[in-house]
């Protein structure tokens, strides 16, 4: 009797989950990779009116100069972000886990960023920091007597990329930092105490004890910072606002303008080629997933 | 001796306290000039004195009137409020389950859903286009919900599950004597014991939805549908024509308002469960 209740319990309270999941997740993915196989003209146009064209949808992809810039772009966005993000992370981790006092104020104040609307923090720094009238940057170099720096047009297409990656990771370190330090809090104390009276250094630490047991953090942040540079798009949308520029163009921008953007650089539209961009970067999410995870093989630490 | 020995590490730690304090200072002055900013005038601005002809408050009801900042604010809250309930009437019964009965096709189920984690936007975004289209639905409100449910649903059910795990038998057990069902049990005993993990799950959920872009922009992209994020590039699209700067920087503020006020206020809570997850994964 209980053992029947229970069971209907588990499909009533199953049900809403799993309906939203198929609604959401399961449906849209499948139906993404078969429309990846097609040609059709607009999103809504019935399965009838869709013709079959194999992998030509992958190959003119491919060589499309636009998209291959895209994803150059977002490795680049992978590999400076990632550059930047992971030392400043690190780096601030290391500094308010050694005793620093206000640590929860400092802490609170570098992840701030990421709880607020990107748009928003975009615009300040196109808006304000970029600015070469009154904007920070500008402010600074000068009072610095770097003139030449001040003068710079940070937000020109010589320089727009890197200004935009700048921009982008100043708010991911936060994040990346809180689990970083959550890593390092589980590091038991007293191994640094042995370190210490054995003369190791602070750096000799960081090297010898801090990194080798951060491994496993190591590999989460990397599968978080992967997932989020392929989803690149905001940043990128409001750097360059207009059009898709060959300097700031990711994946899902060219996805955007190809499927339903209303800009005219699109004369044969074809949204089975934002399909095959879905289905790339979900291939790229995979493999570098199963990737990650072969590099930090059982590095599963237990303390 | 032990308080020399304290002092010495701080001294040694003076870098850091410089390195952290600076990067902090940046974001105090970048946030702290938005908000002067957008209490000045556009010419002002320009001319790098904000306050040369006082103070115009006034830029804030041009925003929220003149370029609809008002109605973007308030489709945000029926979006995100909406969301948030609705998120957790179908993620909280789902995770309780998944946590408490050890069924044949529990750890499949919650593979699935952890899969779910990994898919990127762009991959489901297209056929729920078509399909919102063909149904007719591409005006509505509902469908932005519907759809802010549906992703957020694994992320908090992963977090219930494991504070659903930290609830012991004996209440249910009580509960199943005084004669509950076990789907009363939940209702009854369970879910308001949940209440801080609940709590907190929404705190984000809120936090995510409110600052939503990608799909907003797709399916509520009509002047009356839109939430903050997506008025807020379509007034700085119009910027290059009416010039007014002061004005954006009022929207800006009125856009991350609700959400830095929330943080003010529980961000020892927020920080605490930002890591919980990554860390067990």
């Amino acid at each position: 009797m209980l053992k029947k209740g229970r069971l209907t319990m588990i499909v009533v309270f199953l049900a809403p989950a799993i309906a939203f999941y198929i609604l959401v997740f399961l449906y849209p993915t499948i139906r993404t990779v078969i429309m990846s196989f097609y040609k059709m003209g607009t999103v809504s146009d019935r399965f009838a009116n869709w013709s079959f064209v194999g992998i030509s949808n992958y190959i003119w992809l491919f060589q499309s100069p636009l998209f291959l810039q895209s994803l150059s772009n977002i490795f680049f966005i992978w590999l400076y972000g990632g550059v930047i993000i992971f030392f400043f992370a690190l780096l601030f981790a290391v500094i308010l886990t050694s005793g620093v006092k206000i640590k929860s104020f400092y802490r609170s104040v570098i992840y701030l960023p990421n709880v607020v609307s990107a748009v928003a923090m975009a615009t300040m720094w196109i808006h304000y920091v970029y600015n070469t009238r009154y904007g920070i940057l500008r402010e600074i170099f000068n009072f610095l007597g770097i003139e030449k720096l001040a003068a710079t047009q940070w937000t020109s297409p010589d320089n727009v990329f890197m200004a935009l990656i700048v921009a982008y990771s100043f708010g991911m370190v936060g994040y990346f930092m809180l689990i970083f330090m959550a890593g390092i809090e589980r590091i038991p104390k007293d191994y640094y105490e042995a370190a210490t009276i054995d003369g190791a250094n602070v750096f000799s630490q960081f090297f010898r004890i801090t990194l080798p047991l951060l491994q496993d953090i190591m590999r989460t942040n990397v599968i978080l910072w992967t997932i989020n540079a392929v989803g690149f798009f905001v940043w990128s949308q409001l750097f360059s606002p207009l059009v898709p520029e060959p300097g700031t163009v990711t994946p899902m921008i060219y996805m955007y303008q190809e499927v339903f953007g209303t800009s005219t650089v699109v004369i044969d539209r074809n949204v089975g080629n934002g399909a095959a961009v879905g289905v790339t970067l979900t291939i790229i999410v995979v493999a570098s997933f199963t990737i990650t995870n072969l590099i930090f093989r059982d590095k599963k630490i237990e303390f | 001796m032990q308080k020399n020995k304290i002092n010495y590490k701080q001294i040694g730690l003076i870098p850091g306290y410089l390195l952290v304090s600076m990067w902090c200072l940046f974001t105090f002055f970048v946030i702290g000039w938005i908000m002067l900013a957008s209490l000045s005038t556009t010419s002002n601005i320009f001319k790098n004195d904000l306050f040369a002809d006082g103070i115009h408050p006034e830029n804030y009801v041009k925003a929220l009137i003149t370029h609809n900042v008002a109605k973007y604010f308030l489709n945000s809250i029926i979006y995100t409020v909406t969301s948030c309930i609705g998120i957790i009437v179908v993620a909280a019964p789902a995770a309780y389950v998944l946590a408490r009965f050890p069924f044949r096709l529990n750890g499949v189920i919650q593979k699935v859903f952890i899969a779910a984690l990994g898919i990127p936007v762009i991959m489901i975004i297209m056929p729920l286009f078509g399909l919102i289209t063909s149904l007719n639905l591409t005006n509505s409100r509902i469908v932005l919900i519907i759809l802010y449910i549906g992703i957020n649903v694994p992320f908090t059910l992963f977090f219930l599950i494991t504070f659903f795990k930290t609830i012991p038998f004996s209440f249910e057990e009580a509960a199943s004597i005084d004669g509950c069902t076990p789907i009363q049990t939940f209702w009854k005993v369970i879910l308001p014991l949940t209440q801080p993990g609940i709590i907190t799950v929404t705190i984000f959920n809120f936090i995510t939805v409110w600052n939503e872009y990608f799909m907003a922009l797709i399916f509520a992209n009509k002047s009356d549908l839109r939430p903050v994020a997506v008025g807020l590039f379509s007034m700085i699209q119009s910027m290059r024509y009416t010039g007014d700067w002061a004005g954006m920087f009022a929207a800006v503020v009125i856009v991350f308002l609700p959400t830095f006020v929330i943080y003010i206020l529980l961000s020892e809570k927020i920080i605490a469960n930002v890591t919980g997850g990554a860390i067990k994964g």
